[in-house]
């Protein structure tokens, strides 16, 4: 697999993060704002038509890595850009999942 | 059980959770259900999926999907992400499980090895979270 491959995959993961957190912005807020749901709402599409072309061109055992790096790169973006606690015992639940995650979807 | 304790059970996020996660699941299901019986499409535009939609079973499928979404939605209301979607990736070992009990799909040892870890996982992360929540 090729670096601009890898680039392009990470970058796929990448709107399904930043989708996921203007979710949580957008729920978290009293009343909620529609305007970061829509935006949410928008990079998730993009997210799922940019993974499907992805999997259009590689086999799905080269992309399961990236579908496992999911629930770090969630919860990293979490404690980053909404300022989430994760206690340790919560990074190595974490870290289980994402390792199961990559062992179901590529096999 | 009283009516208001029902009432609270179905609105506990984590409960809702679990509710999306089923969801998901039957979605998966009828949505495969609805690819195998759709329309065939002429073989240059198979890939597209789009034959699916002549099936009700891809409707039904997608009004599941859109029912999880709005659990989900609801989770996100009341749970940090970094709580919920590590714990939405039950689903990961849902839809496998049913595969393999609906449609007769088989599950390799790297598989089950794969479930038994998010299993692990989801159970760690809730513990966590509802000890954060206990000191609260």
């Amino acid at each position: 697999m090729s670096a601009t491959a890898i680039l392009l995959c990470l970058l796929c993961q990448l709107f399904l993060v930043g989708g996921q957190i203007l979710l949580k912005r957008g729920m978290k807020a009293t009343p909620i704002r529609i305007g970061s749901l829509a935006g949410g709402v928008a990079l998730l599409a993009a997210w799922f038509f940019f993974w499907l072309g992805l999997l259009s061109q590689w086999d799905l055992s080269r992309l399961f890595p990236f579908e496992g790096l999911n629930p770090v790169l969630i919860v990293l973006g979490a404690s980053l850009f909404l300022k989430e606690r994760v206690p340790m015992t919560g990074w190595m639940g974490i870290v289980l999942i994402s390792l199961g995650v990559a062992l179901v979807s590529g096999s | 059980m009283s009516v208001t304790a029902e009432r609270r059970l179905l609105l506990d996020p984590y409960v809702q959770i679990g509710f999306g996660a089923i969801l998901v699941t039957v979605s998966e299901l009828l949505l495969k259900k609805g690819a195998m019986s759709g329309a065939l499409l002429p073989a240059g535009i198979r890939w597209l999926g789009v034959g699916a939609l002549a099936s009700g079973w891809t409707w039904i499928g997608i009004a599941t999907y859109l029912m999880s979404f709005a659990c989900w939605l609801y989770v996100l209301r009341n749970l940090p992400l970094s709580v919920a979607f590590p714990l939405i990736n039950i689903v990961q070992v849902l839809v496998p499980l049913a595969a393999h009990q609906f449609l007769g799909e088989v599950i390799s040892m790297r598989r089950w090895i794969g479930i038994g870890c998010v299993l692990c996982g989801t159970v760690l992360v809730a513990r966590t979270a509802a000890r954060m929540e206990d000191q609260a």
